[in-house]
C-alpha cells in the first residue's frame, strides 16, 4: 500500500485552485435548487461530495447541447459561408462516477469509427477535440440509490473504465489515486506536489444489488430474433411512455442529434443540437410518413439502440446502469422492469 | 385509503365485466413498490394489479386525448381521476376534444398526493404533499360518473402558506429581479419537452415548437429559445391551466412551472372571474370572441 499515491482532501481543493488559476474549466458536481449537477466552477467550494450521481451526465461537455458548426452570412450576391473550428477548452472533470465514465468508451465508439488504418475511418471533429482535451477524475460512489442498476449491467462503483484517473475514498477523508491512462498518468506527474506516496484504508463500498432476473446476455439474445419487432412486448410494457426527451436528454450514452439552420436577419448559424428518439417527429419523413408513428414503438428503439444496435455496431455497452432515465420519467417508466421482461429468453 | 382501493377493484371489475368500458385507466405498482405508474388494465384478472394512494400523482386524463391515437383506438375507457384530474375533463369537453360520454370516471375523493413520489415515506404531511393539495377545493371532484368510496371532509392539510404567497412575493419584486429569476430557471431548461407532454391540454397535433417552416421557436438550447419555448407555452395554457401539477412534477430540471402557471391563473380569476375546468359549460376567456368585451381595443 506504501507505493501508492494519495490525494489528501485539503490537496484536491488546492488542486482544483491550481487548476483554475492556469484557466482550466474544472467541471464538478454543484448543487442547483434541490439537485446536483456538472457544472463548471470557479472555486473548490462549489463541488458538493455528499451525492449520488449528478442529474446530467457529463457528456454535456464533450458533445454539447447546442453547438455551431458553421456560419453565413446572405450577400447582395450569393451566400458567405465559414466553418466554425470546436471550441475544445482545456478541461479537467473532478467527481464523475465511474457509470459515467464508463459511457465515454460508447461515445468515442459512436463519434470515431474505424481504426487508425481504416481508409474509410470517420473522426468527429467536435467531440475528438473536446475529448482529447478532457482529463477525467472519477470518485468511485460508496453507495448508490434504489435506481441505480450499474452492477446489473456489469459496471462497478469502482470501475476505472472511461477514466483517466479514479479516486477512492479513504476513512481518513482523503483519496487514494488510482490513474489508469497515459492522459491521467501525465497528469499526476504534471501536478505531482499535490500528491503524496502512503497508503490507508478505503471506505467500505455498498455495492448495488444486481437485480434478480435480469441477464443481460439472455436480453441481448432475445433482441436479435427478427420477430421481436413486432412483439406485443413493447405495447405492454410502454404503452404508458408520454414521448418526452427527458430519458433521452439525461442519459449518458445517447447521442442522437439534429442540424438546423438557425437565421437573425442576413445571418445564421448552422447547429448541431441534441435530439431524441423518444419525440414524435424523430423519424417524421418528408412524405409525412412516420415509421415510428406511435410511442411503444419509439421506445423499443431506445431500448433496442442501448442493448442491440450499440453491442452489435460497436461492440461497446449502451446502458451503464446509472438509473437517470428512471428517475426523470414522468410516468415511472422502469428499464430494469423491461430488461426483467425480457430476460426471460423462453421463445 | 385500503378500502377505497377495494371499491376501486370492484367497482373497475364490474365495469370490465358488464362491459361498460372496454379498459380502466388507472394506477399499478412498479416492481417492488417503489413507485406507482400509469397502467392499462384490459382484463378482470388485471384488476387486482390497480391501487390508491397518495402516490398516485399522474394525471391519467393525459391517455385520452387525441395525442394517444393508439390508446383511444382500444375502445371506451374508465379513468381513476382525483378531483384536479376530472377538472381537465370538463375543459377538454368545452374544447370539444371529447363528449362526456366518451369516458367513465371513476372519482376518488381525495385528501392530496404527494409532490414527488420519492418523497412520500408512508404518511402525507404539508411538507411532501404537492402544491396544488395545499388550496384544493376540489377534493370531492366535482365531475364523475362513480365517487369511489366516502366523500372527504374538504381540504384537511391545513397550510399556512401556500403557492398564492409565493407568487404574491414574486409580484412584489422588481422587473429585473423577475426577468433574473426566471432567466436563472429557463437556463437550466433541457427542451426534453416533458412538461408539453405531460400535459392532458397540450393536445397540439403540431406543436409551435415542432414547427419548422418557419421555425417558431429555435430548437437550440439557448436562454433566447429557452424563454420562448416556456413562455409560449405558458401563454397558450392562460384560462386553460387547471393546475395539475403536472408539467412542474415532470419538469427534470426542477423549473418551478406552478408559479408561471399558477400567476396567470390568478389573472384571468382577477379580470375574467374564471376558473378552468369546474364546469363543462362555455370556453375559457381567452380562446372566445364577445362582443360584449369590456375592452374597448378589440372593438
Amino acid at each position: 500500500m506504501k507505493d501508492n499515491l494519495i490525494l489528501k482532501k485539503e490537496a484536491l481543493q488546492k488542486l482544483i485552485d491550481d487548476l483554475l488559476k492556469d484557466g482550466v474549466r474544472v467541471v464538478a458536481p454543484v448543487r442547483a435548487g434541490r439537485l446536483v449537477e456538472y457544472a463548471p466552477i470557479k472555486n473548490h467550494s462549489e463541488m458538493v461530495r455528499d451525492y449520488i450521481n449528478p442529474r446530467n451526465a457529463f457528456k454535456e461537455f464533450l458533445f454539447p447541447q447546442t453547438e455551431p458548426i458553421a456560419e453565413y452570412r446572405a450577400l447582395k450576391k450569393g451566400v458567405e459561408l465559414d466553418g466554425v473550428l470546436p471550441k475544445a477548452l482545456s478541461t479537467v472533470v473532478i467527481g464523475s462516477r465511474p457509470c459515467d465514465a464508463a459511457c465515454t468508451a460508447s461515445l468515442r465508439s459512436v463519434f470515431t469509427w474505424g481504426a487508425d488504418d481504416d481508409p474509410e475511418r470517420y473522426s468527429d471533429d467536435f467531440f475528438t477535440k473536446r475529448d482529447t482535451q478532457t482529463t477525467v477524475i472519477s470518485i468511485a460512489c460508496l453507495k448508490g440509490d434504489e435506481d441505480c442498476f450499474c452492477t446489473t449491467v456489469g459496471i462497478r462503483p469502482d470501475g476505472e473504465d472511461g477514466s483517466d484517473i479514479l479516486l477512492k475514498e479513504t476513512v481518513k477523508d482523503n483519496f487514494m489515486v488510482f490513474p489508469s491512462t497515459d492522459k491521467g498518468k501525465d497528469f499526476i506527474k504534471a501536478n505531482k506536489k499535490f500528491f503524496v506516496n502512503g497508503g490507508e484504508d478505503l471506505k467500505e463500498i455498498e455495492y448495488p444489488q444486481v437485480i434478480k432476473g435480469i441477464e443481460v446476455d439472455a436480453v441481448k439474445r432475445r433482441l436479435k430474433k427478427t420477430d421481436i419487432f413486432d412483439d406485443p412486448v413493447w405495447e405492454a410494457l410502454a404503452g404508458k411512455c408520454i414521448g418526452c426527451g427527458a430519458c433521452t436528454f439525461s442519459c449518458p450514452t445517447c447521442h442522437c442529434f439534429d442540424i438546423v439552420d438557425e437565421l437573425s436577419g442576413y445571418e445564421g448559424r448552422r447547429q448541431k443540437n441534441w435530439d431524441a428518439c423518444q419525440l414524435e417527429y424523430f423519424t417524421l419523413h418528408a412524405s409525412g410518413h412516420n415509421p415510428r408513428n406511435i410511442q411503444p414503438k419509439r421506445w423499443r428503439n431506445r431500448f433496442l439502440c442501448k442493448f442491440h444496435i450499440y453491442p452489435t455496431k460497436f461492440s461497446s455497452t449502451g446502458c451503464v446502469g446509472c438509473g437517470r432515465c428512471i428517475r426523470v420519467c414522468p410516468v415511472g417508466l422502469d428499464i430494469t422492469e423491461v430488461m426483467e421482461e425480457l430476460s426471460a429468453d423462453t421463445k | 385509503m385500503k378500502n377505497r382501493e377495494k371499491l376501486l377493484r370492484d367497482k373497475s371489475r364490474e365495469l370490465l365485466e358488464k362491459k361498460e368500458v372496454d379498459f380502466i385507466i388507472g394506477y399499478v405498482w412498479g416492481r417492488d413498490k417503489k413507485r406507482v405508474c400509469p397502467a392499462f388494465i384490459k382484463s378482470v384478472e388485471e384488476v387486482e394489479n390497480l391501487v390508491w394512494n397518495p402516490m398516485c400523482v399522474n394525471n391519467l386524463t393525459l391517455y385520452y386525448t387525441r395525442k394517444y391515437s393508439d390508446v383511444r383506438a382500444m375502445g371506451r375507457p374508465a379513468i381513476v381521476v382525483k378531483g384536479c384530474d376530472a377538472r381537465c375533463i370538463n375543459v377538454l369537453i368545452q374544447e370539444g376534444q371529447l363528449k362526456r360520454e366518451d369516458v367513465i370516471l371513476l372519482a376518488m375523493p381525495c385528501e392530496g398526493v404527494a409532490y414527488r413520489q420519492e418523497l412520500y415515506k408512508g404518511e402525507l404531511t404539508i411538507e411532501n404533499a404537492s402544491p396544488k393539495c395545499a388550496v384544493c377545493d376540489v377534493n370531492n371532484p366535482p365531475l364523475y360518473d362513480y365517487v369511489v368510496g366516502e366523500k372527504v371532509d374538504g381540504n384537511t392539510l391545513k397550510a399556512s402558506k401556500s403557492i398564492y404567497d409565493e407568487i404574491g412575493k414574486l409580484d412584489e419584486t422588481s422587473q429585473k429581479d423577475k426577468w433574473d429569476f426566471w432567466a436563472g430557471h429557463f437556463k437550466r431548461c433541457i427542451r426534453c419537452y416533458a412538461c408539453r407532454q405531460v400535459c392532458p391540454l397540450c393536445y397540439c397535433e403540431r406543436c409551435i415548437a415542432d414547427k419548422n417552416s418557419p421555425q417558431w421557436i429555435d430548437t437550440s438550447r439557448s436562454l433566447q429559445s429557452n424563454f420562448a419555448w416556456n413562455m409560449v407555452r405558458a401563454f397558450h395554457l392562460v384560462g386553460r391551466c387547471t393546475f395539475c401539477g403536472e408539467c412542474d412534477r415532470a419538469c427534470p430540471v426542477d423549473i418551478p412551472l406552478n408559479l408561471l402557471n399558477q400567476k396567470l391563473s390568478l389573472t384571468v380569476k382577477e379580470n375574467f372571474e374564471y376558473r378552468a375546468g369546474y364546469d363543462g359549460e362555455g370556453h375559457p376567456p381567452l380562446i372566445v370572441f364577445s362582443p360584449d368585451d369590456k375592452e374597448n381595443f378589440i372593438k
